[in-house]
């Protein structure tokens, strides 16, 4: 009894060898030999003799097919010149299946470009680095209570940081500021940052032209100095090379410019900086800066020395603090320290929604290419006469492979070149389409590693399209294809079990896209139904702040009357902080007649002056008591209107009218409020955060020269948007307004994000199933095909036209459902993901309802599409289907 | 192109002489076995087998089936034998070796 050869070596052989006595007697030759080593030897060296041999003989059988006829060496055509005919074959040969090529160049295209356009956002924003010397090295810092609640800086407390810490060669502190310019021309609100001295040498930049402002320019009573953006300077000043020396007003104070910072130079990818001041000089006495219990929105900035690296910077900061808690334990005992390199902190927000597009692509892309693989497969099942031909013509079975590899490949350079225009028309819609608030979205373009990314997804495609016919077709064997061709032979059915594998694969992915989608859908619309404690509809708000010294409230009246007077306009008021938007004024106080808790555990609000008109323009209710009125003004009691949820706090069983309270430390000085009435709470700081308590206060009592106007119409009022600030101008006419939006558009914009994430899955999630779809009933369409005789058979033997159609939508729905079970595990851990990542929102990670509607969604799409062909097997005559026996 | 003695490769010629020797027994594994025995070399299989292709390719050796046996599963054998014009070609390259090596007998004699 001869031995029986290894299976894989074996299998080797029979793919690599010409087929017919050739072969044959080849294989009987090794199986020969190995029984004569093992009798020799050893059965086991005889098998790895067999091993190494087949391997040989299949290396040299694949390289180099025998040709019939001898061709002599100077006729042999070189390899460029074999595969110069191969491109033009393939060419020739896609060119004549034109539908064929459409459908598949579409698909890699949706693929490749979608994909690319997402690498292209996440390269801008997360991967390229900002534009500051060596920016691992820089960290940012802030403080944070004990529970980790993120606080601003004190600014005593940085410069404690500063003359203590020895691991950083320089720190910088930092805070965003807003000025009113108003000497050249139209006044401008402009966006700004105050920053000690040495900011520029922490980040390792210069200015373009001119200096830096010194340590003495730093202090208070120094001449006022002031650096402008490259930006600033071109769109004001008309790039005016004399700019050095010239003095220009803000919030009504000369200032003279001492420099222009680099083009293209941004401190933050969030705020377009126009000037730059320093910020020591406004630590005055009564600035409140030197307050160590005054976190005024400070924020510290410091480049580590070289050697020492970011965990010894924290700690040494850690150790700082720590001592600082000790020596001052009525400001600092709660307070420490946070560091993080200055990338992470600028980007933090949005990296968890890219990382999940990202996902989202990477599946999208393969399914693209699974289906093109799928629709290749069946493409060279349908060639398979073709190709019969040329193998019994002569045609090596290497060639033929790589001749179908060139088709493949050639299918994906077109997908990856249409791809990019794609790309290029989907980068454009999303940098209009998107929220106010990604960092760096208008650095997006296509450079050369987006472009390097879209040539790796297209290459990726390219393996995975030639892989499938590849291995197809090494089985084709010359002139007994051309016998059993017609014969639904053994080659269709491995296409059918390729293509059913590649569809389970392609349902799988498109189940991970819809249940992603429908928790995000969910996600949004839980985000739209919050009640925000006002109405949103028709009110106009813009802000303003005065500056100078005329007395605020008769400007502020008179603005109101006028405001008021406009037809359409219902009501008006003022406020210094508005909803959603967030709190501008945040502060610690103490309730009358409770006992004082100690200083870290101090209840903290939202304090917010407010006008008359203010509760009834912006519709919020009031629960008990009255809103503010006439009797609230500047020689009457300290009144104050507190909301709901902080009168429940403290005074639960009782009302809270007539009760009092005091802002700021248990030392301070200030005044008692007493309370004089309760409103409904308002969602302060986001739809989708947790609302603090509230306490407004009578504008006439506490006036606020920075505020928003709001103002109530009677029709949707974007119709006042001109009239409205016209009528504030006549009474302040230098004053720049801006944020003028309604509040529906402020509310929109800050779910901007979120609806954006949703629309992007909900595209792909859609696509997925028009593919998988697509693709399965071109599956079930070959079968009936393929199976046509069989079907003749069956109904000729009495079967019911029902009955065949249900047997082809079932073996269709099988493979629907392997998918469905394999992607939901993977859909359901990659949900988990989501929502640690904390993008969801009224919605759990494995909500039933969203998962079972993607899977009943995805079935009954399959089904349809499996019942479409599936008809056709009904309309089969018999007669003719067994005729073509 | 009728082959010359001057287009035999040195492996072709050998094999074509195996196949000589051989006679009835000229198959794939008997020629291999015969090479290896003679010549004291491992021969690659796939080198052998091509070189048979190609001899036959030049139309110098030719081959029948003939059923094989258990210890080779029942599979055919390919049995060689040499056409008249491969006859000729190797006659025709051991007499220019003869004639090359005419005088040079004291460089072949083998050392005692």
């Amino acid at each position: 009894m001869p031995m029986s050869p290894p299976r894989f070596a074996r299998w080797l052989l029979t793919r690599a060898l010409p087929s017919g006595p050739r072969a044959e007697t080849m294989m009987g030759d090794l199986i020969e030999e190995m029984s004569a080593r093992a009798a020799a030897s050893s059965p086991s060296a005889a098998r790895r003799w067999y091993r190494r041999t087949a391997l040989l003989l299949a290396i040299r059988y694949f390289a180099e097919p025998p040709s019939p006829t001898p061709v002599p060496d100077s006729e042999r055509a070189s390899p460029m010149d074999s595969l110069l005919s191969d491109l033009r074959y393939g060419l020739r040969s896609l060119l004549r299946a034109r539908g064929f090529v459409t459908t598949a160049v579409v698909t890699l295209a949706l693929g490749i470009g979608s994909a690319t356009a997402v690498f292209s956002v996440v390269d801008a924003v997360l991967l390229r680095p900002l534009p500051f010397a060596d920016p691992n090295r820089i960290m940012w810092m802030t403080e944070v209570g004990d529970a980790g609640e993120p606080m601003s800086v004190a600014w005593p407390d940085f410069l404690d940081w500063q003359s203590r810490a020895t691991s950083f060669t320089s720190l910088s502190a930092v805070q965003p500021t807003r000025f009113n310019f108003t000497s050249e021309g139209e006044p401008e609100r402009l966006l700004g940052r105050r920053v000690t001295a040495s900011f520029f040498s922490v980040l390792g930049v210069r200015p373009a032209a001119g200096r830096m402002f010194t340590e003495a320019e730093d202090r208070p009573g120094a001449p006022r100095v002031v650096l402008i953006s490259d930006d600033f300077w071109r769109r004001r000043f008309n790039a005016d090379p004399e700019i050095l020396g010239r003095k220009i007003t803000l919030d009504g104070l000369p200032r003279e410019i001492i420099g222009v910072l680099a083009p293209g130079f941004r401190y933050s990818p969030l705020q377009n900086d126009a000037v730059v001041v320093p910020l020591g000089a406004t630590a005055t006495e009564d600035s409140g800066l030197l307050d160590r219990g005054n976190h005024n929105g400070l924020s510290v900035i410091g480049r580590l020395k070289p050697g020492v690296d970011e965990a010894a910077g924290r700690q040494e900061l850690d150790t700082i603090s720590s001592a600082l808690r000790a020596s001052y334990p009525n400001t600092n005992s709660n307070i420490h320290s946070h560091v993080v390199p200055i990338a992470d902190r600028l980007v933090n927000g949005v990296a968890p929604t890219l990382r999940v597009l990202f996902a989202a692509v990477a599946c999208l892309l393969l399914l693209a290419a699974v289906n093109v693989a799928s629709l290749l497969v069946a493409r060279t099942v349908s060639r398979q006469h073709e190709l019969s031909v040329r193998a019994a013509l002569g045609c090596g079975r290497w060639r033929l492979v790589r001749q179908l590899m060139v088709e493949g490949f050639i299918l994906a350079v077109a997908g990856g070149a249409a791809g990019s225009l794609v790309c290029a028309g989907l980068i454009r819609i999303l940098q209009i389409a998107a929220p106010p608030n990604v960092p760096r979205l208008d650095e997006v373009r296509m450079d050369a590693g987006v472009w390097l990314f879209a040539m790796a997804a297209s290459l990726i495609a390219a393996l995975v399209l030639s892989a499938f016919p590849g291995l197809q077709s090494s089985g084709i064997r010359g002139q007994e294809a051309l016998v059993r061709a017609g014969r639904g032979d053994h080659t269709t059915v491995a296409g059918q079990r390729i293509r059913r594998a590649l569809m389970v694969v392609e349902v799988a992915l498109a189940i991970v896209l819809l249940t992603g989608a429908g928790l995000t859908m969910r996600t949004m619309r839980a985000l739209t139904k919050v009640d925000p404690g006002f109405d949103a509809t028709n009110v106009l708000t813009m802000r303003f702040e005065m500056t100078g010294d005329r007395p605020l409230m008769p400007v502020y009246a008179d603005m109101l009357t006028r405001v008021e007077a406009l037809p359409g306009v219902k009501r008006a008021a003022l406020t210094l902080s508005l909803p959603i938007e967030g709190s501008q004024w945040n502060s610690v106080f103490i309730v009358d007649g409770q006992p004082v808790p100690p200083r870290p555990q101090l209840p903290s609000a939202a304090f917010c002056p407010v006008t008359t008109e203010y509760f009834a323009t912006m519709s919020i209710p009031v629960r008990a008591g009255r809103a503010f009125d006439q009797s609230d003004t500047k020689s009457s009691r300290q009144t104050a209107v507190v909301s709901a949820a902080f009168a429940r706090r403290f005074w639960p069983a009782e009302s809270a009218i007539g009760k009092r309270f005091k802002q700021g430390w248990p030392e301070d000085k200030s005044p008692w409020y007493e309370i004089v009435g309760v409103v409904g709470d308002v969602k302060l700081e986001g739809v989708d955060v947790e609302t603090p308590m509230q306490a407004y206060l009578p504008m006439a009592q506490e006036p606020s020269n920075s505020v928003a106007l709001v103002v109530r119409t009677a029709t949707p009022s974007a119709a006042l948007v001109k009239q409205v600030p016209a009528a504030v101008h006549a009474v302040a006419p230098s004053v720049p307004l801006y944020g003028v939006q309604t509040l529906d558009e402020l509310m929109g914009s800050s779910l901007a994000r979120q609806r954006v994430t949703m629309l992007i899955l909900a595209g792909f999630a859609a696509l997925a199933l028009v593919l998988a779809s697509v693709g399965l009933s071109g599956v079930v369409a070959q079968g009936v095909s393929a199976r046509t005789r069989e079907i003749g058979v069956r109904l000729a033997l009495g079967a019911e036209r029902r009955q065949v159609v249900g047997l082809f939508v079932r073996q269709g729905l099988i493979t629907s459902v392997a998918g469905v079970a394999i992607g939901g595990l993977a859909a359901l851990s990659l949900a988990r993901l989501v929502a640690a990542q904390g993008l969801l929102f009224g919605v759990t990670a494995n909500d039933p309802a969203t998962f079972w509607t993607a899977v009943a969604t995805l079935i009954g799409v399959s089904a349809l599409a499996c019942y479409i062909p599936a008809r056709r097997a009904a309309r089969i005559n018999p007669t003719v289907a067994l005729r073509g026996e | 192109m009728p082959a010359t003695a001057a287009s035999l490769g040195e492996f072709e010629q050998l094999v074509i002489l195996a196949i000589l020797q051989l006679g009835p027994d000229a198959y794939g594994v008997g020629i291999s076995r015969k090479l290896e025995t003679e010549i004291r070399r491992t021969v690659s299989r796939g080198a052998m087998y091509t070189t048979l292709d190609r001899l036959e390719n030049k139309g110098l050796v030719r081959w029948r089936l003939a059923p094989g046996g258990d210890e080779r599963a029942r599979l055919p054998r390919r049995i060689y034998s040499l056409t008249p014009k491969g006859l000729a070609a190797i006659r025709a390259a051991q007499e220019a070796l003869q004639k090359m090596t005419r005088g040079l007998d004291h460089v072949f004699k083998t050392p005692a």
